[in-house]
């Protein structure tokens, strides 16, 4: 990649920026000049693939693959979507298909995680250490060793080729109940003990006092639990096999074809589209969702 | 919201007649049966979806098992068969370069944009960088890998375009064996890079700047600075940056499908790959199971290691 041999001047203007003389105020325009251009040259590599996709999908299909490529689009010449949609590939219907699953697993997800979270944070019960360690061990279970055992529970049960396949599994998990737990650990006790005085029954305390206080961290579990659906490709293309049930993913891969045969304008248009939700999630949400993964990681 | 109806009943003694012990055991069952209640959705879909698929996937790897027919249990058959597996071999070989390939060049570059973009920058634009630079993670990996197929098209793509207007000659991204496992691993750099940019960014933020200010004034070099102070001090991101990248690289499944569908012949196909077609092509459900469990097993040593390792190098201040 272009940004090879971005390592060295780096550090080499940082030494002569430092050097014995100059001692105040190391690297004066010089060095931020360079390290401003190097983000703006990977800024540009990280957004240029987007733009592409874009004009491409505002270009006449016969004209797609003319070069030098465009990078703004001439003309907005929207055929390539209504051709998209209309294909022999049910676009519409897989993202039907991926919404109802996305948003199905999303509302289950902040319905069961919050409260195991709370449960694992607040109240007393035998054995609560142990499970809550249980739980968390099954981030180490990687998808594809469950994947086989899914599938045949799924095929024993007649799921398979059924948007339940996905939901089922999707709507409780722990990552989620790990993140809650950390935010409900972070409740002073008080506010718990002072309803629970006041004779609020658990479920009162939990749902009246706690789960509001909460609302930020339940947005952002909803958030990237949709993402995480609206994006997956795995299980999907494992438990989906008509076209009729596919999954968005699972549609475009279609779509493209073998050796990516494919209209390439009218697969960019269904790109677009397809990406659409992650830009709008993007642009709502983009400073909490950053918040709250960094804060796990960082804070541990 | 506001409970106001409780709180009218507070003066009284709460719950009069059930102080003392039996009272108070009864409360604690009942705490205890409320907290099993709370937790009851997520440990069941924690049993019947993942703690049971798990045993069964172990009890599978045991057997030969092709679906039509009852499992038949062949004891560590599967496990000795992978041995001589020379596709096994091929897939895991890519798979671990994929996986040494993301750990470095993922690290890399998000700590060098991390620090880059940690200076004092304008607002604007330290926010325009870290949007672009995170926005690739947020997008399935199916559809970025859609649009980078395209781009490294050897005849069609904009990646040789420039690559032969520059001078260079057309690289066959797609179809070589050598230069689709490249493809691979650009496109999962390119994706991840942000997220552990952002990792990264979070713990330099969280550096004391007295403490680099002290070291300034003793006479130290920037270098010196990043390797004596800021590397330590960010030990327990590179932890966490590390752990996620190789557990990533290690299920890579579907940029590889879109992008060379694993090919030419096996040059760019992951372990993943293989355990999905041996599974559900070949119905050789038993055998499949035992590569999985291997995946398993690397994941949970590769993460506990990681623990372990934590408490010697990672500065926990």
């Amino acid at each position: 990649m272009s940004n090879a041999a971005v390592l060295s001047p780096r550090s080499r203007s940082g030494k002569r920026g430092s050097g014995k003389n100059v001692r105040r105020r190391p690297r004066p325009g010089v060095g931020k000049s360079i390290s401003v251009a190097l983000l703006v040259l990977g800024a540009i590599g990280m957004i240029a693939p987007f733009l592409w996709m874009f004009t491409t999908s505002l270009r006449d299909a016969s004209q797609a693959y003319d070069l030098p490529p465009q990078w703004l689009p001439s003309e907005w010449d929207w055929s390539n979507y209504a051709a998209a949609v209309s294909g022999p590939v049910p676009i519409l219907r897989n993202m039907f298909n991926s919404a109802v699953i996305a948003i199905a697993v999303s509302i289950g997800m902040i319905i069961t995680a919050p409260m195991a979270g709370y449960a694992f944070a607040k109240i007393e019960f035998p054995g609560r250490n142990s499970i809550f360690v249980g739980l968390l061990s099954s981030l180490m279970v990687p998808a594809q060793v469950t994947i086989i055992p899914l599938f045949l529970l799924m095929r024993t049960f007649g799921l398979l080729d059924n948007p339940l396949s996905l939901i089922l599994p999707g709507i409780t998990g722990a990552l989620g109940v790990f993140l809650l737990r950390q935010f409900f650990l972070g409740l002073p006790q008080e506010i718990i003990d002072a309803a629970r005085m006041d004779g609020a029954t658990a479920w009162q305390t939990y749902r009246l006092i706690a789960l509001p206080l909460a609302k930020n961290a339940v947005s952002t579990l909803g958030v990237i639990t949709f993402l995480g659906s609206w994006n997956a490709y795995f299980a999907p293309s494992i438990f989906l096999n008509s076209t009729d049930t596919a999954t968005l993913p699972l549609g475009l891969v279609l779509m493209l074809g073998p050796y990516g045969a494919g209209n390439v304008a009218q697969v960019m248009a269904a790109t677009t589209i397809a990406i659409a939700p992650a830009l709008i999630v993007f642009l709502v949400a983009q400073r909490w969702i950053i918040a709250s993964l960094t804060q796990s990681a960082v804070k541990g | 919201m506001t409970l106001t109806a409780p709180k009218t009943a507070l003066p009284p003694a709460p719950l009069p007649g059930r102080g003392g012990r039996p009272g108070r055991q009864t409360a604690a069952r009942r705490e205890a049966l409320t907290g099993y209640l709370f937790t009851a959705p997520t440990v069941i879909g924690f049993l019947v979806f993942v703690l049971g698929p798990l045993v069964a996937a172990l009890y599978l790897s045991l057997t030969k098992y092709n679906i039509l027919t009852a499992p038949k249990f062949v004891g560590f058959d599967n496990y000795v068969r992978m041995f001589r597996d020379e596709r096994l071999a091929t897939t895991y070989g890519n798979t671990v370069l994929y996986v040494g390939a993301a750990v470095v060049l993922i690290n890399a570059f998000a700590l060098l944009f991390a620090v880059l973009i940690n200076q004092r920058l304008p607002r604007v634009l330290t926010y325009v960088f870290r949007s672009a630079y995170f926005f690739p993670y947020l997008v399935a990996l199916v559809y970025v890998s859609i649009i980078w197929q395209a781009l490294f098209q050897k005849d069609t793509g904009i990646l040789n375009y420039y690559i032969t207007a520059l001078g260079g000659e057309r690289i066959d991204w797609l179809n070589s064996s050598e230069f689709s496992k490249v493809s691979v691993i650009i496109v999962d750099t390119w994706r991840n890079v942000g997220f552990a940019m952002l990792i990264y960014v979070a713990a330099l933020q969280e550096v004391p700047k007295d403490m680099v200010e002290a070291a300034r004034m003793d006479g130290a070099n920037e270098w010196q600075i990043f390797r004596r102070i800021t590397l330590p001090m960010i030990s327990q991101a590179t932890f966490f940056n590390i752990t996620i990248t190789i557990i990533g690289a290690f299920q890579i499944y579907e940029s590889i499908i879109v992008l060379t569908r694993g090919g030419p012949g096996d040059a760019s196909r992951s372990v993943v790959m293989y355990i999905a077609e041996v599974a559900f092509n070949k119905f050789d459900m038993g055998y499949a199971s035992a590569i999985a469990v291997t995946l398993f097993l690397i994941i949970m040593l590769v993460t506990m290691a990681q623990f372990r390792l934590r408490k010697s190098w990672v500065n926990n201040e």
